[in-house]
Parts: structure tokens; sequence; C-alpha cells
């Protein structure tokens, strides 16, 4: 606050109007927060926490639910999908800060923005479509046919080739955060001032050495916290995997098989649900992914926080 | 014998050539996916889709009018409410609470916001509005939409506003102007274009939104201007149609994706040739 | 010129978000299974009445769900609802179309109505104790049928479903092993398999899916081309899924308005009688007797105008005798 500020009663009015919308977002999240436990406390009583989390039953017949198989589906469709978009993220940027000749560096950084603004429905039916066919006529049986007999790999290539699995539903939400990660690592590495870099070239450094020894080092902290927010939106993305993870409220092994994230069964069952307990449940469901994502998010931030406050030193 | 040399060299050409690759990948899908839509989309577009509303399920023909415009309205309103909310909150952070401690706590959750999963947001707006007042509407699902607005307004609003060298505000203070009036008609003016490359990306961010009107305006397969009833959208059809068993639907769903798949890349490139042209 | 564009745009805008539509709407919610027939109808009734009758197939669950919380105006459901569970969420029950639920594959080289099918392997199928096409007990029941070396992939509906309530209500009673391991109910925990939103979900699964088999109500079969199978019934007859042996079913059922009409016609006695056939029903909050009217309306032209309509798409149309204890229901609630 300016100490210059005339004391107007309409400067006070403005004052508070803007501070009010302001505290919306505090409203919002204490809001979510509230309204979630207190829906779910039905569930919340019934089931309590720790025997929630760690149920496989998910068993609308007999009223007994459990988030295990949601959590599973959400972590391993999540993880996979980090392990296949990471290292490609990671190539964009080096490409776009490093190697790209300036003219490219434009476009492609525009393609990148461009590919993060498709909507995840798109990404979704895209997936059905196009990409689940090509996985089950042609990737899912090489995948089994070049493990076959492998001990253990074989195990997560097991059962029918179908299309609508863990694998497809990873690979495409890996699509869909690639772009993320790889403009906050471009960003990340843009950072790096110009006269380190110059000065390892000067000692007869190749690029590669450069971005190895000084922009990545140099980054991780921004780099770490960039992967860790896209983590945080591959946990909650619902429309990107909906179509093709075949919703199936069981743990199972191979990646062939249909699985359930907590996203998807909110948006399968949150409006079928009919009993009390059930809808208690979806609820409780809605409050875990909530305060999952939350945390992770709170961790990002952290680091991206920190990687700022480094840089600007 | 292969020298250090030789070793170093041969190193950085295979690393440089990965991350080559890795950004033709990345090219890859965006050509694979656009040109997907693009291929299927323009081969169902037709006038008809914009005319006419659903024919019954299974029977071809018929349209998406109802999609189309429940999707405009609900994005209308969600930005009618979303926007002032964000930019005035922005302006708060920026100005009244610059510097404090409460301007960066709310700064960092409107961040965590902006990522958090928007189906959970359509589960609390079901709860909170849906239920209470005993029915679907489309002001639920505007609503639900504005949320997610808020925290990507608020934030570039701050940013923007924070970019406005402070002497300006100075110079409107010496002409005794109270503090309001130097926001509103000096401040706001040398971040228009900030703040509206801002309003137009969180207007893209919400209109391919999904997961959050599935509980909120649901659809309807009438056309409808009624915000106080169920509404159509284009995003609940698309998932609806898209999984559902018949061809014309199919065609509908790829034509309805090609529409706000165009409308979000135009958005998008028109916020970012504003920053460029703005901010360069 | 800047401030009046602008307030012209402002007031445009806020014209777009308060402008009511004078047309006369009802929302509905529920069963997928019906939709084909009640979305014709509604797209004629339009024609005629001008009256929007927006029925959304989000699953038998959703219907039971949404009607009890009020949330719209109607519910559908295939799951009748017991008398004491309406009298204690107010609401009241009746039957609209009846239809039959198909178990449908997708294989290569079978035309549809092909296959046939007893309920002891069906249900093994669903279980997942029969694995392959080729398993000795499809095939002697199929000596001139061309059946892959391949695995079967099961789909199932993944949401509180009325169609899933019919087709596990017809197993538990045919197979013991499936009432003990599964159990009935419209979101049952299926052994194994991918699971599809809605009867559309599940015959777009199954299209999609090579050597699949799954279940939909016979509408969705048939616009979609999908392979149907022949069932054997409870007087040990293979037949048809159809109208004849839909309507077969139909007659051995004695709907009973005293108990809202609570009946499942699955597993019937007929010696042509499909077995796994069933009424949909609708769902009406008692207090909303406005919108109750225009609801039953509508059904009731419906049961004058749209028995050819139900035909072409093969349901059945309630037996007249039906209809009119249908009608005598709504007249003893007040509602025509």
């Amino acid at each position: 606050m300016s100490e210059t500020s005339k004391k107007s009663p309409m400067d006070m009015v403005f004052a508070s109007v803007t501070g009010i919308a302001s505290f919306s977002v505090i409203i919002f999240i204490i809001g979510i927060l509230y309204v979630l436990i207190n829906e779910s406390s039905l569930a919340i009583r019934q089931f309590g926490v720790i025997q929630f989390l760690t149920s496989a039953d998910w068993d609308p017949v007999k009223n007994s639910f459990g988030a295990l198989t949601n959590i599973y589906g959400t972590f391993l469709t999540t993880i996979l999908s980090m392990v296949f978009a990471i290292p490609v993220a990671i190539g964009i940027a080096i490409f776009v800060t490093e190697i790209s000749p300036n003219a490219l560096k434009g476009p492609i950084g525009i393609a990148i923005e461009l590919l993060a603004a498709i909507p995840s429905i798109i990404y979704g039916m895209w997936g059905l479509f196009t990409l689940s066919p090509i996985m089950s006529n042609y990737v899912e049986p090489f995948l089994k046919k070049i493990t076959v007999g492998l001990p253990f790999v074989n195990i997560i290539f097991q059962g029918t080739p179908m299309g609508i699995d863990i694998l497809t539903a990873s690979v495409i939400l890996s699509i869909m955060i690639i772009p993320f990660t790889a403009s906050i690592a471009r960003d990340s590495f843009n950072l790096t001032p110009s006269v380190v870099k110059e000065s390892a070239y000067a000692i007869g450094a190749t690029k590669w050495e450069v971005v190895k020894n000084v922009v990545l080092p140099y980054s991780k902290l921004g780099v770490f916290g960039g992967i860790v927010l896209s983590l945080g939106r591959a946990l909650g993305e619902t429309m990107a995997v909906a179509f093709v993870l075949g919703n199936n409220h069981r743990i199972t092994t191979s990646l062939l098989d249909a699985a359930a994230t907590i996203t998807v069964t909110l948006a399968n069952e949150f409006a079928e649900a009919d009993t009390d307990i059930y809808l208690s449940s979806l609820f409780y469901l809605a409050l875990v992914l909530f305060v999952m994502s939350f945390i992770t998010l709170a961790i990002a931030k952290f680091f991206l926080l920190k990687a700022e406050r480094k840089y600007s030193r | 014998m292969m020298t250090h040399e030789r070793k170093r060299r041969i190193e950085g050409i295979i690393a440089l050539t990965f991350s080559t690759l890795a950004a033709f990948l990345g090219l890859f899908w965006l050509v694979f996916i656009l040109g997907d839509v693009l291929i299927h989309g323009v081969k169902a577009l037709n006038l008809n889709l914009f005319l006419n509303d659903p024919a019954p399920a299974g029977v071809d023909g018929g349209g998406l009018r109802n999609a189309f415009v429940g999707q405009l309205m609900i994005t209308i309103c969600a930005t009618l409410i979303g926007v002032p909310v964000g930019v005035l909150g922005g302006t708060f952070l920026a100005e009244y609470a610059r510097g404090r401690t409460i301007a960066r706590i709310i700064s960092i959750l409107a961040d965590i916001m902006v990522s958090v999963p928007s189906i959970v947001i359509g589960t609390f707006i079901y709860a909170v509005m849906v239920k209470p007042i005993g029915h679907f509407s489309g002001w639920a699902g505007a609503i639900a939409l504005a949320i997610i607005m808020v925290p990507v307004v608020l934030r570039t609003t701050e940013d923007m506003l924070s970019l406005v060298p402070w002497t300006i505000r100075e110079a409107a203070f010496a002409l005794g102007a109270p503090y309001h009036k130097v926001i509103t008609q000096v401040v706001y003016r040398a971040a228009a274009t900030g703040i509206l490359t801002g309003i137009l990306l969180s207007i893209a961010r919400v209109a391919g939104e999904t997961a959050p009107l599935l509980f909120t305006s649901f659809n309807n397969a009438y056309y409808s201007l009624n915000m106080n009833q169920p509404i159509s959208s284009l995003t609940v059809t698309i998932f609806q149609y898209a999984m559902g068993p018949y061809d014309s639907w199919h065609s509908q769903a790829w034509a309805a994706a090609f529409v706000i798949t165009i409308f979000i890349l135009l958005l998008t490139i028109t916020g970012r040739l504003i920053i460029k042209w703005r901010y360069r | 010129m800047k401030t009046i564009f602008k307030a012209a745009l402002v007031l445009t805008l806020a014209f777009a978000c308060t402008a009511a539509y004078a047309a006369d709407t009802l929302n509905g919610a529920g069963a997928s299974f019906p939709y084909p027939v009640y979305s014709a109808w509604s797209f004629e009734y339009n024609k005629v009445t001008g009256v929007q009758f927006n029925y959304q197939s989000v699953g038998s669950g959703g219907g039971q769900r949404q009607i009890t919380e009020r949330t719209v105006d109607f519910g559908a459901s295939d799951d009748p609802l017991m008398p004491d569970k309406l009298q204690k969420d107010k609401l009241l029950q009746f039957p609209a179309v009846i239809g039959g639920v198909v178990p449908v594959a997708n294989l290569e080289a079978v035309k549809p109505g092909e296959l046939k099918l007893d309920s002891d392997t069906l249900c093994k199928m669903f279980l997942g104790d029969i694995k392959r096409w080729d398993d000795e007990k499809i095939k002697k029941m199929n000596p001139g049928l061309k059946l892959p070396a391949a695995d079967v992939t099961v789909v199932y509906r993944s949401d509180g479903s009325g169609t899933t309530a019919i087709f596990t209500n017809y197993l538990a009673q045919v197979c013991p092993a499936w009432k003990e391991k599964v159990g009935a109910g419209k979101a049952v925990k299926f052994p194994v398999g991918i699971g599809g939103k809605g009867n559309e979900g599940v015959a777009n699964y199954v299209k999609r899916t090579r050597n699949s088999i799954g279940y939909v109500e016979f509408a969705y079969a048939k616009q979609n081309k999908l392979n149907y199978t022949q069932l054997k019934n409870k007087a040990g007859n293979f037949v048809e899924p159809g109208f004849e042996s839909f309507e077969d079913a139909a007659e051995t059922g004695d709907f009973d308005a005293k108990k809202d009409f609570f009946l499942w016609l699955t597993n019937a006695p007929g010696n042509k009688s499909w077995p796994v056939a069933g009424a949909t029903f609708i769902l009406l909050a008692k207090e909303k007797v406005d919108s109750n009217k225009k609801v039953v309306k509508f059904f009731d032209w419906s049961f004058k105008n749209g028995d050819n309509k139900a035909k072409e798409l093969v349901y059945v149309p309630l037996p007249k005798g039906l209809k009119e204890k249908v009608r005598g229901y709504w007249k003893a609630n007040g509602l025509q």
C-alpha cells in the first residue's frame, strides 16, 4: 500500500472489493475441502481412513468401498506417462534452447504451446479412434512377441491386446503432458546465465558438455519443479484417459489390462451412484484426489520458488 | 585407438541427435493429432451441423446447434463471472497488498488452484449448487468454469500490473488522483494488453473443459437458452457421442472436436501474438 | 466510440446470459436401455406439441439417484424398485416399454443370430472360467461355426445400469456360481473384462474389440449390426432375440399396480420366451404434481402413437391391458 494514496471513501470500497475478490481463491480451496469432507463424512465414518485407502474392494452391490484400485490406477498411469514423457520433454527443451537454429526456435516453441492448448477431450477421443487400434493391432502384439519368455517382463504384457488398457491410456497421458513439461524445462534452461555457458565454451567444452555440466545442474531445481507440476496435472486428468482405460476395479499386473483411476471412476459413476454410501464414497475419492494433487502441486511450487530465488540472486 | 577427444565428440553427437529426435517426436504428435482432427472434422462439417438439433439416437442426420449455442452461453457466462473476480483479485495482490505476505500466500495458492483436478470442482459445484437448488443448470456449469478461470486471470493480472513501473503511479498521485482512480485509469490502461492476453488464454483453458460440466450443466438434447435448465455443451456431447456406438455420432463428434480445437488454437495464437508484439 | 462498443458488448453478453427460452421443458435422466425409443418418441412429440422432453441416457442408477435427489423431473430405470423403497423416497413407478438384453459378440466369421449359447456357458464366459472361443463347450453347441482360436474379451457396463441389473438377475437365477461370486445388481464387480459407459459404451467397445462379448439392449445390437446370439431358455429351446420372443416373455408377466408394477421378466417359462427380457420403468417424485402431469401426458401420447416406432426398434409396447392398468395407476395418483 502506498503512503501517497488518498483516503477517500471510494478508495476504501475499491480496496475492499479487490480484497474480497482475491480472497475468493482461499475461500474456494477451504470451501472445496470443507464440502468434500462434509459430503464424504458418511463414508469416512463407515470405512475410516486407513481401511478406505488400503481396501481394493469396490463393490456397489455389497455397499463396500475401498479406494485402492482407483489409487493404484491413478499412480500407475501417472508414473508410466511420466516415464514416457520426461526424456522426450527434456530432449525438446535441449533442442529448443541449445541446438535448433534460431529460425526453428519460434515455430517449435509455438508447436509446443499449441500441443499444450489442445483440450484433453480431444486427446481422449483421438486416443480411442486412432491410437487404440494402432496399439491393439501393432504395438501391443509386438511388445508381447519380443517379451515372450522373458521372466517378469512377460507378466506386464500378459493378456489380450485390446487397445483399451493401461498402456494406451498412459501413452495418451504422456503425449498430453510432454508440452507442459517441455515448456517449463525450456524456461528453466533459458535462465542459465549466458556468461556461465560462454565461459564453458571458451575452455573448449562441446555443446553436450555444456548442457550436461552447466545447463542441467544449474536448472535442475526448476526442471524438477516442472516435473512434479506435470505429475500433479497428470494425477487429476480425466478426459484424456476416460476413453481408453476400460473402467476396471481390479488390481492387475499386466499393462494390457483395463484399470480405473480416481478421475475416471468419478466421471463414470458420480451421477449414477444410487445409494447414499456409494455417493459419499465417491466424494471421499474426490477428497483423496484433491488432497493428493494439492500436496503434489505444493511441492512443485516449493521447488519452483526455490529455483526462482536461486536465479534471481 | 579412440582418443578422449573423439569420445567426447561422439557422445555429444549421440546426445544431441536424441534431443533433436525428441523435438521432432513432439512435432510428430502435434501433426498427427491435429491432422487427424482436421481430416475427420472437415469431412463431417456441414451447415446442418450448426442449424439443426440432434436427431433421435441411431438416426442419421441432425446437428449440434444446441451444443454450439450451449457451449457459447456457458463459456460467455463463465467469462463474465470469472474475469471480473480474477482481475480485481489480481489488482489487490499487485496494488493494495503488494509485497505483503498475504499477497504471496494467495498468489501461491492461486498457482496451485490452476492445476487442481477440474473434476473435483465439478463434484464441489454438484454439492453446493445442483443438489440444494434441485436441478442441473447452465449456471452451475458456468460457475464451475469460472472457478477454474479465476486463478488464471488473477495471476496474469498480478504479473502484468507488477510490470507497470511504479513511477507512472507516482506521476498520477502527484496530480492528486486517489488510488482507485490511478489504478482504473492509469495502471489498467498501461497493462491492458497483458491482462487481455491473460483473459484470452483463460477462455482457451476453460472452453475445452469437460469434466466440470458432467455433473453441473449436464446435457440437453434440445436447443435451449435457459441457463436455469440443463444445457448442452460441445465437450460433454463429444464425450457422449465418441463413446457411443453410432457412426453418425462419431462423425459429428469429430466435427465438434474440429470446431472447438480451431477455436481454442486461434485464441491461444492470438494471445501469444499479442505477447510477442507487446512485450518483445 | 470505444465506450459505446464496450457497453453494447456488455449488454449483449448480459442478455445472452439471462435470456429465458419459453419452451416447455421436461428433464429426465436414467436408463440407456430405452434411450433409442424415448429419444425417437420425444423427437416426434416435440414436433407435435413443442414440448422438449429432454431425456439423458446416464444409466438406471443415475435415474434412481437423480429422481431421489429431485434434480430431474423424472427418472428412468430398468431395475424396478420395491414398493417399500418407493414409499420411503416418495416415488411413483410405472412401466413404459418392454425390451430384451442380448449378448453380442464381435466374431469375424459369425453372422448375427448364429452363435448359440446356453446359460451355463454364458455364465462361465462372464465369470472368466471359459477363456477361449474354441472352448469345447462352445464348439459342441455350435458345430457348424468357425470359432477363432482366440481369447474371449468380456465387455461390461461400468456405470449403474439397469441392463446389468436385468442381465445379472438372469445369471444369478440360472447359475449358482454367479450368484455366489458376483451377485445381481446395477453395478456388480465383474471378475474379468473392460467396462463401457452406458449401452452406448458397451456397443462401442464390442464393435471396436475383436473377439469380445458384451450385453446390450437389442435396439443397440440391431442399430449397430452387432452379432447377437441365441440363448437356451427355461423351456430348453434355443431362441433368437426379436419381437416375438420378447413378447412371449412379456406375456408371462403379471404386472400389478398395487406393487407399483415391480416385476422381473427374466428366465420366463414360455416355450418361445427370450430369457433376458425386462420392462423399463419411469420414476416420478410424488410431490412434483405439475411436471408429473406433463410427463404422464407424454407417455399417454406415446402409448397411443408410439407403438409402431417402438416395434421398429424392436421394443415390445406394453400390452393393451397393461396400458390400462398404468392409466388407472395415474388416475389413482391424481395425475390424469
